[in-house]
């Protein structure tokens, strides 16, 4: 949480006055707990105290309420079709995609909640700082296709909803065909002779690999791929340009969120494809499912995102979200004209660069 | 004799009423004209940055609000011989209105403040089509303008994507009548709200560039993901308009 977020422990509750505000606390209660804590002072009782006569109303639920506004935390790389770069609509910059809409259904949850319109105010930074803002309190939450499931310590400290898309993972791409036909070949399904899967490691192992600074892609392979060499790019766009345009580093294969890269492969980059394993089945180095993040204190906030998942969930509105931006043809320029959100231009980098690629370690 | 100076001073108060009323309405037409024109002029603008403002190799385009703004004034100076920079200097005429002068300038702050919201859409490297077209921009100017200014100005069509650029009942029927006549640099002026408004209706033509996306299949669906209209070179595209409030109308 920010500092402007917190209050002092007296504040009253305005959303709920019947919870006991100080107005309501009798005067010489609140005396006797005065001097009580004074006679307690640092063994811990005194905000206890406090809470018995006032509870403590300011939780990072009641500051959203306050200020009507929720500060939201999205990547400025595109992770299509969850987040689609920023577009210029008849109503001004606006940016779209599947996250997009859940934060829409969040945000009308909260309106609900606080009995007054809330905006979401659109925070695009780059994908790695997004932990950074949520820590410094410059978000209340974050959502990006960001994998609940990923061991690394830069995510360690943050708290997941529950997931908001079951089908995320780990996957690859190349450009090449004897890459892929050399993957097919090596990444054998289980048989009785071999009953597991053959390691990611193995199936990698020799080639190039590509992945974006700060994602799932760049932890696993830093944990995993210790026989492959690794190529840290900025985002997927850099990849792909890197990949094209350059021989050194030459680039065999993308790693990244499997949703993304099918997107693109069918829609975008069509002369790039998908892994696939020697059997034809989907090629996953992991499976992953993606969550909001939030900060590890903000419970309340957290009960709440969760329910508004669950409820997206148990209605079916989620698979139907999945559906939406998954497989149905459309154009995004279109759906940001009509259903996109505008974003803070301010807070934004000053000029997105799609950055670019260099030599990364595996290990 | 009283009755005929009388009759006399009424008859020459009427003359100097209507004169006024001609006068008042002759400027607001010129302005209206112009600032058609000159939202005009910065579409063209747009149109001729397209291939910068869409190159997917580049960041910063250069295609600052400054830069804009140089190029509306030479586009609007070849169109109309007005030259922007000098215009506070220029002598009042009926040619440039004393409203006009005031009108022009701000359409153009407008103007700037849409390029500039639009850097951080434009200058974004790696994204080729950033829907920041002749369309978007005016729709963004117009309204702009519109909410600092006493008069109002939109771009409409009889088939909108945007339901804001809706045509209303006189609107849908200037452009219907438009539509039925050849390719003119003609427009539209008539009193309107019983003589307190004027309204000026400036067609806009499809021109070469327009039809990637609003040409032939019709149907189909174009990169921005609305149905192509099945439109040709020189169709009616559809119109700007202004509507100036009358002072003198709406004693």
């Amino acid at each position: 949480m920010g500092h402007d977020d917190r209050d002092s422990v007296l504040t009253v509750n305005r959303w709920n006055p019947g919870a006991g505000g100080l107005s309501a606390a009798p005067r010489w209660a609140l005396l006797c707990v005065a001097l009580a804590g004074l006679s307690l002072q640092g063994c811990g009782l005194v905000y206890d105290a406090l809470q018995y006569v006032a509870p403590v109303a300011t939780d990072e639920l009641d500051a959203i309420c306050r200020r009507q506004r929720v500060q939201v935390g999205m990547a400025v790389e595109p992770f299509r079709p969850f987040v689609f770069p920023a577009i210029w609509t008849d109503e001004g910059s606006r940016v779209t995609g599947l996250d997009v809409e859940l934060v829409r259904h969040i945000v009308d949850a909260l309106s609900q909640q606080c009995g007054r319109p809330v905006t979401p105010v659109l925070r695009l930074v780059r994908f790695r700082d997004l932990f950074l803002h949520l820590s410094e309190g410059k978000l209340d939450l974050f959502v990006s296709a960001v994998p609940s499931n990923v061991p690394a310590r830069a995510w360690a400290g943050f708290a997941y909803s529950i997931p908001y898309f079951q089908h995320g993972g780990l996957s690859g791409i190349t450009r090449q065909p004897d890459v892929a036909e050399r993957i097919r070949q090596r990444f054998q399904p289980p048989s009785e002779a071999s009953p597991g899967m053959t390691a990611g490691e193995q199936v990698l192992a020799g080639l190039t690999v590509a992945v974006q600074d700060g994602t799932a892609s760049q932890h696993y392979a830093v944990a995993n791929l210790k026989d492959s060499r690794m190529v840290l790019c900025d985002s997927l766009p850099a990849a792909f340009e890197s990949a094209e345009t350059s021989a050194d580093p030459g680039i065999d294969v993308i790693l990244g969120a499997r949703p993304v890269l099918e997107y693109m492969v069918t829609r975008v980059k069509k002369d790039w494809q998908l892994l696939a394993r020697a059997d034809g089945k989907s090629f996953f180095l992991t499976r992953a499912q993606y969550a909001v993040v939030m900060s590890e204190e903000s419970y309340r906030l957290r009960w709440f995102v969760n329910t508004v998942i669950f409820k997206l969930d148990e209605s079916g509105q989620l698979e139907r979200m999945r559906a939406r931006w998954l497989d149905e043809p459309y154009a995004f320029p279109r759906r940001a004209a009509v259903e996109g959100l505008p974003f803070d231009v301010e807070k934004m980098v000053s000029q997105y660069s799609q950055g670019e690629c260099r030599a990364g370690r595996a290990r | 004799m009283v009755t005929l100076m009388v009759w006399g001073l009424l008859a020459w108060s009427v003359t100097d009423v209507r004169e006024a009323l001609a006068v008042e309405r002759a400027e607001a037409e010129e302005t209206a004209r112009l600032l058609a024109k000159l939202i005009r002029a910065g579409r063209l603008v747009i149109d001729q940055n397209q291939a910068v403002i869409d190159d997917p190799h580049k960041g910063d385009k250069g295609f600052t609000p400054d830069v804009f703004e140089q190029q509306l004034i030479e586009e609007f100076r070849k169109e109309t011989t007005i030259d922007l920079r000098t215009l506070a200097a220029a002598p009042s005429s009926i040619l440039i209105p004393p409203l006009a002068k005031e009108l022009l300038p701000a359409f153009v702050l407008a103007s700037k403040e849409v390029v500039r919201d639009a850097q951080v859409v434009i200058n974004q490297r790696g994204i080729g089509y950033k829907n920041f077209i002749p369309a978007t921009y005016g729709s963004q100017a117009a309204r702009r303008f519109t909410s600092q200014s006493r008069v109002r100005l939109k771009q409409t069509t009889l088939q909108p994507r945007n339901p804001k650029n809706e045509p209303d009942e006189y609107e849908t029927s200037v452009l219907k009548w438009l539509s039925g006549r050849p390719k003119a640099e003609a427009y539209v002026s008539e009193l309107t709200e019983e003589g307190q408004t004027l309204r000026v209706v400036m067609p806009i033509y499809y021109a070469k560039d327009c039809l990637k996306c609003h040409g032939e299949p019709k149907g189909e669906l174009d990169i921005s993901g609305y149905p192509k209209e099945g439109a040709h070179e020189g169709d009616l595209a559809g119109a700007i308009t202004v509507i100036v409030p009358l002072k003198a109308g709406s004693r």
